[in-house]
């Protein structure tokens, strides 16, 4: 099979790169979904917020995917659902399977990539403690409660104040559960100011900052967990455990970008994220695979992602046109002082530069966000790790750029 | 009469803008931290009556999955929550729905419309002909 954009995943980043691509003028485009249907996690987010930016409108997930279907449906991209990528090539050949075709591949002359990010479970952070039934990360119980109507538990703990687990706490409580409160190891919260009053102020959910479960206890089913203060260096301070009766325990502790299928192509993986390596283009460390939304790096809001989608459907369509020439390399994006996360990592003077910085620590008084390189000085009232800043830098301005291009956060 | 000083976060938008605020009897004196003037709408409602946009799932028979995502069309007393969520619990729907179809009309006496969130057709159509169950 051949294609001239292929799109891997069709959740807003792939939807909106997808249709772009097309409009753009590519003509072949494939988007591949593994689910049923098109849409990602859109489909469970049944809360509203999404689209505030691109429609004007505050839609929920779903009414924000079907209006992207809508859109995508006067296009003439074709979908492959129950379709798994199983590898992808530096040569841009996809593997697929799917029940109608069985293996097949795809050579297309661009690929983006979109394939999200999953939640880190109790792996990734080792609680110690038994094995029971009711623990899960607060996007399953997301979808167990919000497609398949099921109530995960009925007496609630939740560690970690991602906006998933901030979502679940109130969707929780509406369907009938408690929620005993809400721990999160860091002095501040993980998750949108908006989520924290509008999810557990409003229902007078409690938030313990500088807390951690260290321990879950119950052998067939949770029957309580301890949970401990931390100090600085983030580890439990003796004395301070405390147990809670409780038969579930939501884990919203962090995304991670999934990116086993970029990095069989070679794909460059940015060290701190773990998100793909890409240029304002969206262009990853190998030609012509493109990538998008949160397999790039885990971003606050859809409006990000799918401003993100727009580019990499236009320049993957722009590359399979044979439109791009090698206009003589780029130069690094680098995170200086109090950022931890900047995005994209490089500029290759194409496109204008839109910035997504992520705070290393809360900056609670006036701040400018340096970019000495061009000049541009930004003042904000304050800076949080919970919200990523945007800033975009007009191409003219960059054209000078020699060095890398440092960004950072100083207090006025 | 004393100035009563109070804090809120706005919801209107994801920025959040957080603001202090400064009454004399219920009324706005002074208002520092908002970057846009729906802020002060947000407040002066929020003083009144906290209005929220509802969104919760409702039991669907015939479709492919056993929830069907809704809303309420416009914000509700927020104290209208658990009642809105009681009077969903009964309803009887089955597929098909379109997507803003009015479920329920004056949702718990709010005024407002319990709508349809996702277009869900009847299983045998979304299955295909071969898959019927």
């Amino acid at each position: 099979m051949q294609a001239d954009v292929a799109v891997i995943g069709s959740g807003p980043a792939g939807l909106v790169a997808a249709i772009e691509a097309n409009r753009s003028g590519a003509k072949n485009v494939l988007l591949l979904e593994r689910e049923e249907e098109l849409g990602g996690i859109l489909k469970q987010c049944i809360h509203n917020g999404f689209g505030l930016e691109q429609f004007k409108k505050d839609y929920t997930g779903p009414e924000y995917a079907e209006r992207l279907i809508e859109d995508l449906g006067k296009t003439s991209v074709r979908c492959f659902l129950n379709t798994m990528v199983t590898g992808v090539s530096a040569d841009r050949t996809i593997t697929a399977v799917n029940p109608e075709n069985g293996v097949f591949q795809i050579e297309s002359k661009s690929i983006v990539l979109a394939m999200g990010c999953r939640e880190r479970a109790r792996g990734s952070i080792n609680i110690p403690g038994t094995r029971p039934a009711g623990v899960l990360t607060a996007g399953t119980a997301q979808r167990l409660v919000n497609i398949d109507g099921y109530l995960p538990g009925k007496e609630v703990v939740i560690l970690g104040s991602g906006d998933i687990g901030l979502i679940m706490a109130r969707r929780l409580t509406l369907e009938g559960a408690r929620v005993k409160g809400v721990y999160e190891i860091m002095n501040y919260p993980g998750g949108l100011k908006r989520n924290i009053v509008q999810c557990l102020n409003d229902f007078d959910i409690p938030l313990y900052l500088s807390h951690t479960v260290t321990e879950i206890r119950g052998r067939e089913r949770v029957e309580g967990v301890v949970v401990s203060k931390v100090d600085e260096k983030m580890q439990p301070i003796g004395g301070s455990e405390k147990f809670i009766q409780c038969d579930t325990l939501l884990l919203s502790v962090g995304l991670i970008p999934e990116n086993e299928l970029s990095k069989g192509a070679g794909v460059e993986l940015s060290r701190t994220t773990n998100g793909s390596v890409t240029s304002e283009t969206m262009e990853t460390s190998v030609p012509g695979i493109f990538s998008c939304g949160n397999v790039s790096t885990v971003f606050d809001l859809v409006d990000y992602v799918a401003q993100t989608g727009m580019s990499a459907g236009r320049n993957a369509a722009g590359f399979a046109a044979g439109v791009w020439k090698e206009n003589g390399g780029s130069v690094e994006v680098v995170p200086g002082e109090n950022v931890r996360v900047v995005f994209p990592q490089r500029y290759c003077f194409r496109d204008d530069l839109i910035l997504y910085i992520r705070p290393a620590k809360p900056l609670e008084r006036p701040v400018t966000i340096g970019i000495p390189p061009v000049e541009m000085y930004i003042k904000r009232l304050y800076a949080r790790p919970n919200e990523m800043i945007r800033v975009k830098v007009p191409r003219e301005k960059l054209e000078k750029a020699a060095g890398p291009i440092e960004v950072n956060i100083r207090e006025r | 009469m004393d100035i009563e000083k109070k804090h809120f976060t706005c919801v209107t938008c994801p920025v959040g803008c957080e603001v202090d605020v400064e009454l004399r009897d219920g009324n706005i004196v002074s208002m520092k931290g908002n970057k846009c003037d729906k802020v002060k709408e947000f407040v002066v409602q929020e003083l009144k009556e906290p209005m929220r946009v509802l969104t919760t799932t409702v039991r669907i028979k015939g479709a492919r999955w056993a929830m069907l995502p809704v809303r309420t069309d416009k914000p509700i007393p927020k104290r209208l929550f658990l009642q809105a969520i009681g009077e969903l619990a009964s309803i009887d729907l089955k597929a098909p729905v379109h997507i803003s179809e009015v479920i329920i009309r004056d949702i718990a006496g709010s005024g407002a419309n319990i709508v349809a969130t996702r277009t869900v057709g009847r299983l045998e159509t979304l299955m295909g002909d071969g898959q019927k169950t």
